[in-house]
């Protein structure tokens, strides 16, 4: 938005250790540091996986850009182990309170917290969301809209997917079918169980991918080692978290990350705009940090609490809340468990847990009596995990808990990825309790509806068969959810929406949602590729608007272009694969233009 | 900081009278199976051998884990006596030797101390040290209905009658309490947490015969169960219960009589 000018914020080294993202990465560029005397041009609250997408478009394309981050910036060598009980402190662990029916578990089942956020733990999956994801209310009569589609999503996903980058099948059949140009891994045995099972019911199932996992090294990027240990953080650098692909990125293009930062409140100047950030520094000190624009990226529990948090004179039950929206339609996916027992040893701990699935069951099957599908996916339960799926799944305790744990390597687990629609009264809303700041924590309610319940039981019994077609003797299965989805929706009404489909709230031209939290819908596929694709766009829009990006014109409408020249070096251009669709509905194939126009 | 002794004598007194009744039997015969160093499947498999192979921060957080165990500073001396004789029925580990026993109430004890939470607490439910509390006044009232005794007087199989009810979530005593923390909640919260413990430590990988950690050397025998050059083939042994044990029934949590609570661990 604003050219640089030499006196504004200050580059400065933390120390002289070096900072390692992975054995081979390491940040060694100064850090640009502001003060609470600057204006910056944006404020990215939550450094995640749409934050480290948006601090570094934004901040490679020459704006101010400060990032909070409420948790550390890492070093990977230093901070992380390759060790289960060991990695407890990647997750969000701070209080919240989980009620209704169905209550969800949080923490570790689906927060992150430090610079890359969830994309730090989570298992890498990369699906794209399907065509009819977009439009599941018109197609269903039940769920919601999105007021984009799946065309203005695509060059994204075709951009995220090279800059990530996944690997995967050369062919991949479902929802709108396209390929992966970096090769798919090789098949684990838990994997060998999905796909035998698959075959032998008549399902088709890929393996390999698409997973955010390197097959092969990658600029300073080392490929898989194949230890299992993604969800505990991957030392190796080869699956991707933002912290690894984007930021180091950002940091260089002058961006700040500022850690250990909890955001306390966003403030609404008098003129209807809001004017930065208040939050608490590492020193537990409260600060505030003023900015022309302001970008919330916080998830799904964090993003409305903020808004909540941040109520005010003219927005009492919530900042950007005229709607009453912020907060509701919270959504988890179905991520029931289904264990099975062979004969032969597994050894589930080897090989990625995120490595085979079959979309085969994704879409509304009108013979069936519930709307909308489920997914089938490979995970990789460590023996903590497992143990805990096996007091769930099949009552163990005591000598039985000893006796089924000598049988680990005997077990293969597989999970149901099921889409379980929005509901308003699915939210989050402040508790009594506070945190450790004093900032009043959220509380998620949940309950489980007819159309969720019938979609449950015929994916978990269907992922059962499958298990049984590979050869399992016993079969077990463990409720329970993954991912969290919505929270802030998107909508084209700002009567019954949050942001619009840029993610600009209706209410303030110039604050801005823009992750996991402003999903209308969630379909059957894993968010995480979709919430970096829509960071890229959502940058690419406020890029294109430049200094009019935090007014407000109404009927203006922008079609940013795709910046591939934004994406982090040797991720397009020459000597990447082209990508097939460069601009919203415009398709150049092969022969057409390389990216980026000069490469 | 000082490397303390692997265990804790006041704790030990709870797990430290090798009853030959408590004893995992061999089904032919009927007889309790010799203690051992090493229990499970794979003889000879010791992942801290590898430990060369680890890098620096792993080897220093499995390290302390092994040698730095600490002191109770949440329970009282009472409590933690209580809790031991409790996880020591959750977790029984009665075919170790006793030098060869993983040390789970010091570590329970450390994250209540340290008020390390997992990021949530259900509505309904109180905090998480005092969950803890509350939880074994209302065993030890389950106790006293039961067998006129508290609970750590009792030999095990009445200790795991008593843990038996709460599984089923159906105590016969302590409702006071139940009236204020879900059974089922508080169940999973004690068990989760023996689990986290015992299954964190060397010799239960060991003893399920798991890689551990596995950084920066990763693996290349992927499919089939194929076991690394240094891990080991499995070689099963027949072992039952104790026959006064109901801890080996699998029965479902809660007593079947409702739907299954959703587990809370991460996978996917």
């Amino acid at each position: 938005m604003v050219k640089d000018t030499s006196l504004f914020g200050i580059f400065r080294k933390e120390n002289d250790q070096p900072h390692q993202l992975g054995p081979m990465q390491r940040l060694d560029v100064p850090m640009r540091h502001y003060t609470d005397a600057d204006v910056v041009d944006v404020v990215v609250v939550g450094v995640g996986s749409a934050g480290g997408v948006l601090v570094q478009r934004l901040a490679k394309a020459g704006w101010r850009v400060v990032g909070l981050e409420a948790g550390p910036f890492w070093d990977t060598e230093r901070d992380w182990v390759s060790d289960e009980a060991g990695s407890h402190n990647l997750y969000w662990n701070d209080l919240r309170i989980t009620g209704g029916k169905d209550p969800l578990a949080l923490g570790a089942n689906n927060s992150g917290k430090g610079v890359g956020g969830g994309s730090v733990h989570w298992a890498g999956f990369t699906p794209r969301f399907h065509p009819s994801d977009f439009r599941v209310y018109r197609e269903d009569g039940i769920g919601a809209d999105w007021p984009i589609s799946y065309e203005d999503v695509k060059p994204y996903y075709e951009l995220l997917e090279r800059e990530i980058p996944v690997a995967g099948p050369a062919y991949y059949p479902w929802g709108d079918p396209h390929g992966y140009i970096y090769g798919p891994h090789p098949l684990g045995q838990v994997g060998a169980v999905l796909v035998n099972g698959c075959t032998t019911l008549g399902i088709r199932s890929v393996a390999g991918g698409p997973v955010a996992i390197l097959s092969g090294s990658h600029g300073d990027r080392p490929h898989c080692i194949y230890r299992g240990f993604c969800i505990q953080g991957c030392k190796v650098g080869a699956k991707q978290s933002t912290l690894i692909s984007h930021v180091p990125d950002a940091v260089a293009h002058g961006a700040e990350i500022r850690a250990n930062a909890m955001a306390a409140r966003i403030n609404l100047g008098n003129d209807g705009r809001v004017t930065g950030v208040t939050y608490f520094d590492h020193a537990g000190q409260e600060r505030c940090q003023r900015a022309k624009l302001v970008i919330i990226s916080g998830y799904a529990i964090e993003t409305p609490r903020l808004l909540l948090n941040s109520a005010t004179t003219g927005y009492p039950q919530g900042l950007a809340n005229s709607s009453g929206t912020v907060g509701r339609y919270l959504m988890a996916q179905a991520g029931n468990v289904i264990l099975g027992r062979f004969d032969e040893p597994v050894r589930m701990y080897k090989a990625p847990p995120a490595h085979a699935l079959t979309e085969e069951f994704y879409e509304t099957d009108r013979r069936r009596d519930f709307a909308r599908g489920f997914s089938i996916q490979t995970v990789g339960p460590l023996p903590i995990a497992f143990a805990k799926q096996m007091m769930v799944a099949k009552g163990a305790w005591g000598w039985g808990l000893r006796e089924v744990m000598m049988d680990y390597n005997h077990w293969s687990a597989l999970g149901l990825l099921g889409e379980i629609l929005p509901w308003a009264d699915n939210r989050v809303t402040l508790a009594t309790e506070t945190d450790q700041f004093g900032l009043p924590v959220a509380h998620a309610h949940f309950d489980l509806h007819d159309n969720d319940h019938k979609l449950i039981e015929f994916g978990k019994n269907t992922v059962m068969e499958v298990m049984r077609a590979a050869g399992a003797q016993e079969i077990v299965q463990e409720p329970r959810y993954a991912h969290l989805i919505g929270g802030a929706r998107m909508g084209n009404d700002p009567a019954t929406s949050v942001v619009d489909g840029w993610g600009r709230t209706h209410d303030i031209p110039n604050l801005f949602i823009c992750d996991g939290s402003i999903f209308p819908t969630q379909g059957a596929a894993n968010p995480g590729l979709t919430i970096q694709a829509l960071a890229a766009r959502t940058a690419d829009y406020l890029i294109t608007l430049g200094a009019e990006a935090a007014a407000f014109r109404p009927g203006h409408t922008v079609m940013p272009p795709l910046r591939t020249e934004l994406s982090p070096a040797q991720t397009t251009g020459r000597g990447v694969p082209r990508l097939t669709s460069r601009t919203p509905n415009v398709h150049i194939g092969l022969g057409g233009l390389a990216p980026g126009g000069k490469a | 900081m000082n490397k303390r002794k692997h265990r804790h004598a006041d704790l030990d007194a709870e797990l430290s009278s090798p009853d030959l009744d408590c004893q995992p039997i061999d089904p032919q015969t009927g007889q309790p199976l010799p203690l051992r160093a090493q229990v499970g499947y794979y003889p000879g498999y010791q992942t801290l051998r590898q430990q060369r192979f680890w890098d620096a921060a792993t080897r220093d957080v499995v390290m302390r884990r092994m040698h730095e165990v600490p002191p109770i500073r949440f329970f009282t001396l009472a409590e933690a006596r209580q809790l031991a004789a409790v996880a020591a029925r959750i977790i029984p580990q009665d075919d170790r030797e006793l030098a060869y026993r993983i040390p789970i109430v010091p570590w329970i004890d450390e994250r209540l101390h340290s008020g390390r939470i997992d990021g949530y607490r259900y509505e309904g439910m109180p905090a998480d040290g005092e969950a803890h509390r509350l939880g074994l006044q209302a065993i030890n009232d389950i106790a006293r209905a039961l067998h006129d005794k508290d609970f750590i007087d009792l030999t095990p199989p009445p200790q795991e009658g008593i843990l038996r009810t709460l599984h089923d979530d159906n105590p016969p005593a302590g409702h006071a309490i139940w009236a204020r923390m879900p059974v089922q909640r508080y169940w999973m919260l004690l068990v989760q947490d023996c689990i986290e413990v015992y299954y964190a430590h060397p010799f239960a990988w060991d003893e399920i015969g798991y890689g551990g950690p596995a950084y920066p050397r990763g693996y290349m025998r992927l499919q089939h169960g194929q076991p690394e050059p240094w891990e080991k083939d499995e070689v099963r042994y027949s072992w039952r219960a104790p026959k006064w044990s109901v801890s080996q029934e699998y029965t479902p949590l809660g007593g079947g009589h409702d739907t299954i609570t959703p587990g809370q661990e991460g996978t996917h």
